[in-house]
């Protein structure tokens, strides 16, 4: 009788013991073999030569590296990529905050209007670069038209793959397009949150509408901001598929992310690949770690 | 419902001193400039926000010469609904192409769902364990499932390829919806465990006292009052899998498992295919998420703002 009660109290904690395991289970095998595995993979191969053409895969030392850093398309996917990540962040964080203030208030067809504004968010960046690279066009693209019918331009234009700068930049534009309505929703769900009683106090003060938005708002908004700054920021540093479709394989336009794909997948230089990826991804996680300290530690501005 | 209804039925009020060009103004007309300025701000966002899509039905609506006039037409003239014709195979001039955006499309459903299946099943499962119970390694196993967040697709594309490759899985749609899957997992499970913890326990206490099992309390009690915390993670786990291009432009090379985003890409790189088509392909392209998001847009912003803000 005792034992027999004995054992079926073990059981049951036994079996209250493993469940949370049981459950955690999937999770937990894809994460380590479909993300921390493959992680861990690219860090001990990008000391590897590893070219599917030419085997064995050996020990390389640095080499990849110096490979990596004598290389001159992948210097200019570098500054092209600090270029597109400082655009991106500042314009869609501008962007966000200003729009999360103008649709903060309640009014009427607000609902839809918020429905229609993250549509750019929702739909795919090929299509929309699809789309862009159609409004950018030599040709008979509605950018060339417009300008021209405001007299801003005497002809038509080519807008990509010319000058480099203008290139970077328009095809971020396509980039924070998307982006934007994240960074707008982020920051609007802080405006939100604040309390009307401290805006009331600040009108008693006398203070101006500015003078709040400095002083009230901004500060209690930070934390938003600094998280809508690092989406952009991962989001622009990693472009791809704005890139791919806008500039193609050139490295007029390149960006670390499409120089990656070419190096591994046209120059099946497979080591090289895993090089650039794992100093892509330091790069990526520190400045995330900048972007958050200088948010939050950066003192008010009087 | 803030400051400024109140400022505006009183606008008397002690301290809210009017600035010195709008002080000659009634209240009426200061109200009707913040209005009106207030209507400007919105018109110019949702200028910003709509008008390359406006564009993009432009040009698929009109015909080949109709896109290509100058200036451009702001409305489709000659209207004409060719474009889609050919897509969707009506006319028969392009319809191997017709198959092929079809094909394309099928396995784009085909995959995003599948991943959002997999993705919500898994994240439902793990997230619940670890906002209700205790066991060992509990805060190391949800930190570190929550950490590969911050890894860029650099980090695991290439070994992620090697992996599917040398399992014989390239052109497979299992390859596409194990790799969509295992990077939608951590934001789906910390927008499920946020929604779980948010969620009161005496509803399953007083199952769990009444003896029913986990299993029948997680479905019979969790997952029904969880249902639109679990229907913003599967929404935008459908967006997020929609919207793919580069895994799947490694892990696809034919129109067997190809996504429409890689199909699209390619119709645009060949410079052959007309505007006007490749306008109703994206047109069409986007239709599936932009339905999503305008119909079920409350989950996308309540999600997308809980997975942020906290």
């Amino acid at each position: 009788m005792t034992v027999v009660q004995a054992g079926a109290g073990r059981r049951r904690a036994r079996h209250g013991h493993l469940l949370p395991w049981m459950l955690v289970a999937p999770l937990v095998l894809f994460i380590a073999l479909l993300s921390l595995y493959p992680t861990a993979a690219t860090t001990v191969e990008s000391f590897f030569r590893v070219s599917p053409l030419d085997p064995p895969t050996r020990f390389n030392g640095l080499a990849n590296y110096r490979a990596l850093f004598a290389n001159s398309a992948v210097t200019t996917s570098w500054v092209n990529t600090v270029v597109y990540a400082a655009v991106g962040v500042v314009a869609s964080t501008i962007l966000g905050i200003a729009g999360a203030v103008a649709l903060k208030r309640r009014f009427r067809f607000r609902g839809i209007i918020l429905a229609l504004v993250i549509l750019p968010w929702a739909l795919p960046a090929v299509d929309e670069a699809v789309i862009w690279n159609w409004m950018y066009d030599p040709n008979y693209g509605v950018v060339n038209s417009v300008l021209h019918s405001l007299h801003l331009i005497g002809g038509y234009h080519v807008y990509l793959g010319l000058d480099r700068w203008l290139t970077v930049v328009l095809i971020e534009v396509v980039q924070v397009w998307q982006m934007t309505p994240l960074s707008f929703l982020i920051i609007l769900a802080a405006l939100q949150s604040i309390s009307p009683d401290l805006y009331e106090a600040a009108q008693v003060d006398g203070a101006s509408a500015w003078r709040m938005f400095r002083r009230v708002t901004l500060p209690l908004i930070r934390p938003a901001i600094a998280v809508a700054a690092v989406q952009s920021l991962v989001l622009s540093f990693n472009v791809f598929d704005q890139v791919y479709v806008l500039n193609g394989k050139a490295p007029l336009g390149s960006s670390l992310m499409l120089q990656t794909y070419l190096t591994t997948f046209q120059n099946l230089d497979f080591g090289g690949g895993y090089a650039l990826s794992l100093l892509v991804t330091l790069a990526t996680v520190l400045l995330s770690a900048g972007v958050i300290v200088l948010i939050y530690r950066k003192p008010v501005a009087t | 419902m803030t400051v400024s209804v109140t400022r505006q039925h009183s606008p008397a009020a002690p301290g809210a001193r009017p600035r010195p060009a709008l002080r000659r103004l009634r209240p009426a007309g200061r109200r009707s400039i913040r209005l009106l300025g207030r209507t400007l701000s919105v018109l110019v966002i949702l200028l910003w926000s709509l008008f390359p899509l406006y564009w993009a039905l432009n040009t698929s609506l009109t015909t080949l010469s109709g896109a290509e006039s100058r200036p451009a037409h702001l409305v489709p003239a000659p209207f004409s609904i060719a474009s889609y014709q050919q897509l969707l195979g009506v006319t028969g001039s392009q319809s191997g192409f017709a198959s092929q955006f079809g094909r394309s499309l099928l396995n784009a459903v085909i995959e995003s769902g599948g991943a959002m299946v997999l993705t919500i099943v898994i994240a439902v499962l793990g997230a619940y364990a670890f906002a209700r119970m205790e066991f060992l390694f509990k805060r190391t196993i949800f930190v570190s499932v929550l950490a590969t967040l911050l890894l860029p697709a650099y980090a695991t594309l290439l070994p992620l390829y090697r992996i599917m490759s040398s399992l014989h899985l390239v052109n497979t749609y299992l390859a596409v919806i194990l790799v969509y899957t295992s990077g939608f997992l951590p934001l789906a499970t910390w927008l499920l465990f946020n929604y779980f913890s948010s969620v009161p326990k005496s509803l399953e206490e007083a199952a769990f006292v009444d003896g029913a099992s986990w299993l029948r309390t997680l479905v019979s009690i969790v997952i029904p009052v969880a249902l639109p915390g679990i229907a913003a993670a599967a929404i935008i786990t459908f967006l997020l899998g929609w919207a793919q291009f580069l895994f799947p432009l490694v892990l696809t090379s034919d129109l067997s498992s190809q996504p429409v985003t890689v199909v699209v890409a390619a119709l645009n790189g060949q410079r052959i295919v007309p505007f006007t088509l490749l306008m109703a392909c994206g047109v069409l392209t986007a239709a599936v998420p932009g339905i999503v998001a305008i119909v079920l847009n409350r989950f996308i912003i309540s999600g997308v703002t809980s997975g942020a803000v906290k």
